[in-house]
């Protein structure tokens, strides 16, 4: 794990996962190469195709990037190089 | 009484040692306040008829510890006279009826510090980036916080 995703001209970020998320990917941190311009959903679908039974948990995760939450759809997001991606699936704190 | 003011402070800390609520309380104490308010949060011995055995925490710890300074920026926008606020979560394992989370607020007069206090433990529920897993005897689930808006959304 941790090598690119095989995208030309792609942006290498920091994806981490979490909770129920870093148990279906089997790992808690990489780095992968994705597009640098990219909307959220897509990234998502990127991930999955890394990660296939990450396709469990699709209605149940939002991301964090640069640790600001992002839902999946249409935004777009524009990626530099080192960026933190989080997967968050539903939270449970206090 | 220039010369100390109690400028007002935040103490945010994620932790894997035991929680102390004199600890958290003795922060948040200061001789300009009436009330210190706290919210312990403990960890339960049974769920649906489950025995749970213990808890495990984990967060984006830096993240989290971003969005906790949110909810103490939101609270002293709120309540201008909130003096210090105190915010310790537990990480890592957690044994039946240890606190997992202890928050305190001080502010001159109680009614502040006892609506901050609810407003902390109801925002960090909905936006911390914090996961608990309950261990039952033979099974374990991830649990889910009803404050937190895209939890069981079947869309």
């Amino acid at each position: 794990m941790g090598s690119g995703s095989g995208l030309g001209g792609g942006r290498r970020v920091s994806v981490l996962y979490f909770a129920r998320s870093a148990e279906l990917a089997g790992l808690r941190c990489e780095t992968l190469s994705v597009p640098r311009e990219i909307t959220s959903l897509q990234l998502w679908e990127e991930i999955v195709k890394v990660h296939p039974r990450l396709a469990l948990i699709r209605d149940q995760v939002v991301f964090a990037v640069r640790q600001e939450y992002v839902l999946l759809g249409d935004q777009l997001l524009v990626l530099q190089p080192g960026d933190e991606v989080a997967i968050i699936p539903p939270i449970s704190g206090g | 009484m220039e010369e100390n003011e109690d400028v007002p402070k935040d103490f945010i800390k994620l932790k894997s040692e035991k929680l102390s609520v004199d600890e958290v309380s003795e922060l948040v104490v200061s001789p300009y306040c009436g009330a210190v308010s706290l919210f312990i949060g403990t960890t339960r011995n049974n769920f649906e008829g489950k025995k749970v055995i213990h808890l495990e925490y984990e967060a984006y710890t830096s993240m989290a510890e971003t969005e906790i300074k949110k909810i103490c920026r939101d609270v002293r926008q709120k309540w201008p006279s909130v003096k210090h606020i105190a915010v310790h979560h537990r990480l890592g394992v957690v044994p039946i009826t240890e606190a997992s989370v202890i928050i305190a607020v001080s502010s001159p007069h109680r009614a502040e510090s006892l609506e901050a206090v609810m407003y902390c433990i109801n925002t960090l529920k909905a936006s911390v980036p914090i996961w608990k897993k309950e261990i039952y005897e033979d099974e374990y689930s991830w649990k889910e916080n009803k404050e937190c808006f895209w939890a069981n959304s079947e869309k």
